[in-house]
């Protein structure tokens, strides 16, 4: 099998608030990414960690609307508390995924859980958009809780760490989330000098995100804390190098190749069905939810 | 930022690239923060304002303090005061920016020399003032005879991408209602219209 090479490394870009509880880096679609490049991997923001104070009126973000794709909210630090207008709600907690297939419409809030608020605390999150196929994008929506617990994870030989895995596979460890295209999403916890290898078809489009400590990828190039590792399509094996313990995240997923027509938190794949959607939600189609 | 406003009157008002180019240093671009008051009570508006990105909104404030939205001008919209414009008379409205907006001042000189070049612009800049006409019209009957959920499909109609973009309670005032009544029609129409899954 060949060696799948780095296409480039991208450093945080600049952090922006999303609603006033999270700060997000936003690496797709981003100034050198966009949806197609990524596909299914249409949207990813990572909320770096970052210290938010005790407040008693929990930070986060009000009622908006999302249809045509999946959000997948994986939490390192830190609590969400979500509710949905089908009377869906739950807690988001330190290692759990959240995997919401919003697809034909869900209206919903998230806030940071309120104890978590009173108490403050680091916050460290990745909100993932994966897209869905024209198929599937009217399809009804609905939750995948994935305590951490329930996630089934690898055990690397010689003491050198765990590969939880989220979705698809890693060695005999596969990935409770059930998935619309094939999508392999993993959280490596790898100790100091762990080498390990991943394989994925050289078609998919393959990324890491460094969510802690720092790594060397394919004996070549480091990359330290928060920065996002795109490869190229050019080979199926590349390994991570684990320079001092380090969480990696790592994505690859089967490109959906059909038009893109994006705008605000509706990806569909024409104009007309994003206005289709505002309609939709102007006309109380998503139903409601209280601020 | 100047090629969005020519692509508009292209379309438009049938203006072509060589008129616009010979008058287009009449033009001004500007780039502004959200919160930014373009126009203020009292003052004599000389210009019109057209978004090429972000969003204005036009209103007047009463005499308790209370602020009553006219009108919303989003991305290809022109916001102004035309009777202050005109009659050279101190205005009753604030135009502001919701949003960090990119415009360009339209000044009355380019106007004028629009008007001068082409016939096709002066008919557009009389249809865009009686469509002005018509669509105050319309605000002031259902101001004064339509429901609150008449007024917010009215809104919807016109403003489709805004309802996301825009705050509940300046929504309301647009419409003339409390928050509260806007919560109920939006609760109401998801009743009638929700399928839950």
């Amino acid at each position: 099998m060949k060696t799948r090479n780095i296409e480039l490394i991208l450093t945080p870009p600049a952090p922006h608030m999303v609603g006033d509880g999270f700060r997000v880096h936003n690496f797709i679609p981003g100034y050198r990414l966009n949806m197609q490049r990524m596909s299914p991997f249409i949207m990813l923001d990572y909320n770096s960690k970052f210290y938010f104070p005790p407040t008693d009126k929990p930070r986060g973000v009000s009622v908006h609307p999302h249809r045509g794709f999946e959000t997948v909210t994986i939490a390192y630090h830190g609590k969400v508390a979500h509710h949905d207008s089908a009377g869906n709600s739950g807690v988001i907690a330190e290692g759990d995924v959240q995997w919401m297939t919003a697809a034909s419409g869900v209206l919903h809030k998230e806030y940071h859980e309120k104890e978590y608020s009173k108490q403050g605390g680091d916050f460290q999150m990745v909100q993932l958009w994966v897209n869905l196929p024209a198929k599937d994008k009217m399809s009804k929506p609905q939750y995948q809780e994935i305590t951490n617990a329930s996630i089934n994870k690898y055990t690397l030989p010689g003491n050198n760490g765990v590969i939880e895995v989220i979705a698809g596979q890693y060695e005999d460890a596969k990935g409770t989330a059930s998935t619309f295209t094939p999508v392999h999403l993993q959280n490596a916890k790898l100790n100091k000098g762990a080498v390990v290898p991943f394989t994925f078809p050289a078609g998919y489009n393959t990324a890491l995100l460094v969510i802690e400590g720092s790594i060397r990828v394919n004996g070549e190039e480091k990359a330290p804390a928060d920065n996002f590792v795109v490869f190229k399509n050019d080979g199926e094996t590349f390994t991570i190098e684990a320079l001092e313990n380090a969480v990696v995240l790592v994505l690859s997923g089967e490109p959906i190749n059909e038009p893109i027509a994006a705008h605000g938190p509706f990806v569909m794949n024409t104009r007309e069905e994003i206005v289709q959607a505002f309609n939709d939600v102007n006309m109380g189609k998503f139903g409601y939810l209280e601020e | 930022m100047l090629e969005k406003f020519k692509d508009y009157l292209r379309v438009k008002a049938g203006l072509t690239d060589e008129q616009f180019t010979a008058i287009s240093g009449k033009l001004k671009t500007r780039k502004i923060a959200k919160g930014t008051i373009l126009l203020r009570q009292g003052e004599v508006c000389h210009h019109s304002f057209f978004v090429s990105s972000g969003l204005l909104r036009s209103y007047t404030i009463d005499t308790a303090g209370k602020e009553h939205i006219i009108q919303f001008a989003p991305e290809n919209w022109m916001i102004t005061d035309r009777s202050s414009n005109y009659f050279n008379e101190p205005s009753e409205l604030f135009i502001d920016a919701i949003e960090d907006t990119e415009f360009i001042l339209v000044t009355n000189e380019f106007i004028d020399a629009a008007a001068c070049s082409s016939q096709s612009f002066q008919r557009y800049d009389n249809r865009a003032l009686h469509n002005h006409i018509r669509h105050l019209q319309s605000r002031v009957s259902l101001l004064l005879g339509a429901t609150a959920e008449q007024r917010y499909l009215d809104f919807i109609k016109l403003y489709t991408e805004l309802t996301l973009r825009i705050p509940q309670w300046m929504i309301a005032s647009y419409l003339g209602i409390t928050p509260e009544s806007l919560s109920r029609v939006r609760k109401e129409l998801a009743h009638k219209n929700f399928k839950p899954y």
